[in-house]
């Protein structure tokens, strides 16, 4: 399966990153209350594989309650962007994880709430010091019991006791911006328990996560980070022939590929059901085949074991064109930067090809045996996401209309006709908590419309919304073909009474060229009239990919001095013709 | 432990190493557990305190060195 290098690896790999640094940055703080030695090394080497710089606090051992009780303690002055609090069930049931019927049913149902309860205060009380965003390890469920076999036939044992707090805890922080659980329990069920826990290790220096396992656990954490920074893939490109099917379909034919219940075709249904089940939740689906057309196409439409659809694909590709250029214009297409995607092929030069051509794109090195492929999609860090918005849920969907957007586009015979033809309504709106998690996901991912590039977590929006110096609010854009969400926000700094000052101004990549920035801006600018406000400034802060939005200041008659860009009030600029706003 | 294996010399241990914490020491002896397949007993474990000692737990597991 994914093979796991070893924390000597790490650990020598991580002495070579001394002085480098990457564009990318973050603040990592470790509390545990056991030893993690090695760990620090290996998410430093994981994080600069993903061109991240790492800075990581370690706190001193078994002292996380008075790193965060104590405002003064080193941990709050390292000011760390996000925190790992590293527990485990021994820690927390102390006596009670080796003696669980020691206790009266009543009182031990009491301590559960006391132990509950003092995490919460921790969190509680550094929540208040802190806007970092925290991770907490929820408890492992210890298989041994001293009753062994009859435990399951007791009232409230360890497992049960276990159970309530990591319920309890998920219940807590399940809609909390700051707060997110890291699944201990199931990652030591899926390494298992007599791997993870090793005795010997445990005896010696307290280290409960066995060193043989510790980057599996790293890998644990990089999900987490690569959610935080943004980092997450949002397109599967797909081979068809060894990949979706097995079997090559020009040589085989229809009826001869691998495809159905039987093995081995029924590796293959596994495996569309796994990739059909990531497109559910937000991932876009394209294809790039070397292939005759019709006969592939004949496969995806008609084959009676086909999972996958031709409608669940945004961008399919099926010709003699080489993969690379197959994925330029599939990025192109869709309107999504090329370190969007991950490309699934089988074969090792089409592998290596584009690798070696576009290091954007992530390439997996799929396994030699296609009853693995599941389990290997699965296992992939890069669509790890913390929280799936609606906007994630429908991207799959958005993305097919926009297929059918791109045919309207082709058949009128201006620009000016098709966007009359779209029927477009904006709805434009203060950010609240509902559209938050969007927003911030917004923010924190894109590139390509985007005036500032300014990053903001969550909890930093979550403050601006609430400070009166400070006007957020986003768009939400319908066509006849459908709703595409949340998909434009807007910051705005009172700088005085007399001027506003655009902190951030952006767009989806799915929503461009269709005048919704100047609606958006027409918008700022009627508000600001209600407020007596002379100008607007504004900074363009360009990048290697906000190409796109260079031209948007000046074209809103902006003008420039010195680093800003200005708009005077007065200057007319009309709200786009074939625009509706709602508001 | 940053030491070039040209310098290290038997009598070598914690006192004379400087990255051989007691931490960075068990990761050593975990790689020779993998590499050559040997188990080692808490005992021994503590036990080490110089390579020699590292070199005399493998020779009772069989692993000699030259």
């Amino acid at each position: 399966m994914n093979s796991e290098k070893t924390l000597s690896y790490f650990i020598n790999e991580s002495e070579k990153l001394v002085g480098k640094k990457f564009k990318k940055k973050i603040r990592i703080a470790l509390l545990s209350s056991y030893t993690v030695n090695g760990l620090k090394e290996i998410v430093q080497v994981k994080c600069a594989e993903y061109g991240i710089s790492a800075f990581i606090y370690e706190g001193p051992y078994n002292q996380y309650s008075q790193e965060i009780l104590n405002v003064n303690s080193n941990f709050y002055k390292f000011k760390p962007d996000i925190v790992f609090l590293i527990i485990d069930s021994r820690g927390i049931f102390d006596e009670l994880y080796h003696f669980p019927y020691l206790k009266p049913i009543d009182q031990k149902k009491i301590l559960i709430t006391e132990k509950i309860s003092e995490i919460n205060y921790l969190v509680d009380f550094f929540t208040k010091q802190s806007n970092a965003t925290m991770i907490i390890s929820n408890l492992n469920i210890p298989t041994d019991s001293p009753y062994g076999i009859s435990e399951q036939k007791l009232d409230y044992g360890l497992s049960d006791m276990i159970q309530e707090f990591n319920s309890a805890l998920n219940f807590k922080y399940k809609n909390s911006e700051h707060i997110a659980i890291l699944d201990f329990n199931s990652f030591v069920s899926k390494h298992g328990e007599d791997n993870i826990f090793d005795p010997k290790q445990y005896f010696f220096g307290d280290i409960r996560i066995n060193i043989k396992f510790l980057p599996q656990y790293g890998e644990e954490i990089m999900k987490f980070l690569i959610s935080f920074l943004g980092l997450t893939k949002k397109c599967l490109v797909l081979d068809l022939d060894n990949t979706l099917w097995g079997g090559i379909v020009g040589e085989d034919g229809f009826n001869g590929i691998k495809l159905g219940p039987e093995p081995p075709g029924n590796v293959f249904v596994e495996f569309q059901k796994t990739i059909l089940s990531l497109h559910q939740r937000g991932i876009i689906l394209a294809i790039n085949s070397k292939n005759n057309f019709d006969d592939a196409m004949q496969v995806i439409r008609k084959h009676p074991y086909m999972i996958l659809n031709e409608n669940h694909f945004s961008s399919i590709k099926i010709n003699w064109n080489d993969k690379v250029s197959n994925i330029k214009q599939i990025a192109e297409e869709l309107n999504i930067g090329l370190d969007s995607i991950v490309f699934l092929d089988d074969d090792k030069v089409n592998q290596e090809f584009v690798k070696s051509t576009l290091p954007d794109v992530f390439v997996p090195e799929l396994p030699e045996d296609p009853s693995m492929y599941s389990k290997y999609l699965q296992n992939l860090i890069q669509f790890s996401i913390l929280k799936i918005t609606n906007e994630d849920k429908q991207r799959g969907k958005m993305y097919s209309q926009q297929k059918i957007r791109n045919e309207l586009k082709i058949s009128s015979p201006d620009l000016t006709t098709f966007l009359k033809k779209l029927n477009l309504k904006i709805t434009i709106k203060k950010v609240d908590e509902f559209s938050l998690p969007r927003v911030s996901q917004l923010i924190l991912k894109t590139n390509q419309f985007n005036l500032t590039t300014k990053r903001y977590q969550e909890s930093e929006i979550n403050l601006m919304i609430n400070d009166p110096n400070f006007f957020i609010g986003y768009v939400n854009v319908k066509d006849k073909f459908g709703d595409n969400g949340i998909t434009g926000v807007f910051i705005i700094k009172k700088e005085s009474k007399k001027i506003w000052i655009i902190d951030t101004f952006l767009l989806s990549c799915r929503v461009m060229g269709r005048d919704i920035e100047k609606g958006m801006f027409v918008y700022i600018v009627n508000e600001a009239k209600k407020h007596n406000i002379g100008q607007i400034k504004s900074k363009f802060i360009p990048t290697q990919k906000n190409k796109p939005i260079e031209d948007f200041l000046p074209n809103c008659n902006f003008k420039k001095e010195d680093d800003y860009w200005t708009y005077m009030i007065e200057s007319e600029l009309p709200f786009p013709k074939f625009l509706e706003l709602e508001v | 432990m940053k030491i070039p294996e040209s310098s290290l010399i038997d009598t070598m241990g914690p006192e004379s190493i400087e990255n051989w914490t007691s931490f960075n020491g068990y990761v050593l002896l975990h790689e020779l557990e993998t590499g050559f397949d040997v188990k080692f007993t808490i005992d021994e474990i503590m036990d080490v305190t110089t390579i020699a000692d590292i070199k005399r737990h493998l020779k009772n597991k069989g692993i000699i060195f030259d």
